[in-house]
């Protein structure tokens, strides 16, 4: 080939391949919405039994167990805070995820945390979040975190005080466990459903975690958990001043007034506290602080 | 236009079938048959699906095998034979030799592929359901199988004209797996926070062939309906990427020594 055709079919290269890719760019965009109206996303495990896929991972479990974390975690996150979203994946990826490796400690801890999470945070199955976070305890019976995990979710989600006492005690026990474990299950036991248990135990949550969404998670929860103290203090005012004047006060300025507080008390976002007809504190509705639910509205304890 | 290219492609034809390339059929053959024998012996109601689906996979990993394995032995067997040498030396260029070779190529596997269809259909005929006009979904997805053979030919040919055939079946394997995972690595882009590894997995996205976009198996053996329009801007997707792959190959090829 003569030296000015190699030099014209190069020069014809790379023009021709920057304008075709970038030509190949376009038309994808216009295929991705027709390739989604004939497959709209469909979720599915081909094989749901997870012993059967550890037989066929032909000895590479732990790496299956890694992608098949890295997928629930997607799974998870690709959902999460989306309205309608349900979570009919999830615990089959995470059993096949512990079966693959049992000591994946992660899957057991934040597999736990995205079960039991409710509303728009994950398919609220706090059972599950249980047995996960039980076969984890089975499996890395010195791992002294799955304790704590087990013993928030009986505390926060079940309500079963009990249980969580028994889970921080057991957790105690083990090497390496710190020493607030024991003082945890002595309170828990005691004080079962107070606000202090709660923020202490989210507060140990706030302090352990690495994890930037369960830390974020925490502090709304202890923002919450303060306005929530806050609301049954004012309460109470509102009762002593009902007793006083006849009447429940118009706003927190009028407890002010009357010589019951020194100064205004503030939520965590920094806007005072109002006061319905009925007496009864509540936030400003400016507030972005939102009172746990699991708290404001406690299921009988077992 | 050159019509020096057309002899290349036919003897490339005829040199497959002296191969005995053509004699997988014979195994799809059989694997339709044991598959319509036993599916309805331990099946229930989804033998046509059954059928379909595994028909059109194998149709399709079948096409991929030949279309990798030989496409990367295109240029390089000639080398290796110096039959590359006389046939240089007559009035053919090398852009024309290699669109020859790449034709020849596509020739095979779009009879290959043919006949495959052919046994497809032979196949849902012996369960009780032959062919309907409904089922031209079937034919659809074959052709999409056969646009995905044309793209996959296409990198092997490009590939091997600047590496060795083992290094350039790598090449074309990993490129193929990227393209089928391509919308699985922007999603997972999408779910990360970091700015630039989404900007990075979008710009994969659109860089490599996606070859999700030709796979439609799934809707063809449910009936789902398949837009006009897709069959369209894939036959336009898939040209403009073999023209893509084939300018560069031809500009890599031209500028290959080969004393």
């Amino acid at each position: 080939m003569t030296r000015p055709a190699r030099n014209h079919l190069r020069w014809t290269a790379l023009v021709a391949v920057p304008l075709l890719l970038s030509a190949i760019a376009g038309l994808q965009t216009r295929i991705d919405p027709e390739m989604d109206s004939i497959a709209p996303q469909k979720d599915d495990l081909l094989l749901r039994s997870p012993s059967a896929i550890q037989k066929m991972s032909l000895g590479y479990d732990s790496l299956l167990a890694d992608i098949y974390w890295t997928r629930a975690v997607q799974y998870y996150g690709a959902r999460f805070a989306t309205k309608g979203a349900t979570f009919p994946l999830l615990w089959p990826l995470l059993e096949i995820t512990t079966t693959l490796d049992p000591h994946l400690i992660i899957a057991y801890r934040f597999g736990a945390f995205f079960l039991a999470e409710s509303g728009t945070g994950g398919p609220g199955r706090p059972d599950l979040a249980v047995e996960l976070v039980r076969q984890g305890i089975a499996s890395n019976p010195d791992e002294w975190l799955l304790n704590v995990d087990l013993g928030f979710l009986y505390y926060w989600r079940l309500k079963d005080y009990q249980s969580s006492a028994s889970a921080f005690l057991d957790g105690s026990n083990k090497p390496k466990a710190p020493p607030w474990m024991k003082m945890m299950a002595a309170r828990v036991a005691q004080k079962g459903g107070s606000l202090e248990t709660a923020r202490m135990i989210w507060s140990e949550i706030y302090e352990s975690t690495t994890d930037p969404k369960i830390r974020e998670r925490a502090l709304d929860t202890l923002r919450g958990l303060k306005a929530l103290e806050d609301e049954s203090k004012l309460n109470e005012l509102a009762d002593e001043y009902q007793r006083h004047f006849g009447h429940y006060p118009a706003s927190v300025n009028a407890l002010r007034s009357s010589g019951l507080i020194a100064a205004i008390p503030v939520d965590p976002d920094g806007y005072p506290y109002i006061f319905g007809p009925d007496g009864k504190a509540a936030l400003d509705p400016m507030s972005t602080v939102v009172i746990p639910k699991e708290i404001k509205d406690p299921p009988k304890s077992r | 236009m050159s019509t020096a290219p057309v002899p290349v492609a036919l003897n490339t034809f005829r040199e497959a079938v002296r191969d005995r390339v053509l004699y997988n059929l014979i195994f799809f053959a059989l694997l339709m048959m044991g598959a319509a024998i036993l599916v309805g012996q331990i099946s229930i109601g989804i033998d046509r699906l059954v059928i379909i689906n595994l028909g059109l996979s194998a149709i399709s990993l079948i096409g991929l095998v030949m279309a990798i394995f030989i496409g990367v032995g295109l240029v390089s067997k000639e080398i290796e034979k110096r039959t590359l040498y006389s046939l240089l030396a007559r009035p053919i260029r090398r852009w024309e030799f290699l669109l020859g070779k790449y034709a020849g190529l596509v020739l095979t596997l779009a009879v290959n592929t043919s006949f495959m269809t052919l046994g497809l259909a032979v196949a849902l005929f012996s369960v009780g359901r032959p062919l309907v006009a409904g089922d031209l979904l079937i034919f659809i997805a074959v052709y999409f199988i056969l646009l995905q053979l044309a793209l996959v030919t296409a990198l092997a040919l490009f590939f091997s004209c600047f590496t060795s055939p083992m290094l350039s079946t790598l090449f074309t394997l990993g490129t193929y797996i990227t393209g089928c995972f391509a919308s699985d690595i922007r999603a997972f882009g999408e779910l990360t926070r970091s700015p630039t590894l989404k900007a990075t997995t979008r710009i994969i996205y659109y860089l490599v062939p996606n070859f999700h976009n030709f796979n439609v198996i799934a809707a063809a053996a449910h009936g789902q309906r398949i837009p006009v329009s897709l069959v369209g801007y894939n036959t336009l997707y898939a040209a403009l990427y073999i023209a893509l792959l084939l300018v560069a190959a031809s500009a890599v090829f031209s500028s290959r020594n080969l004393k």
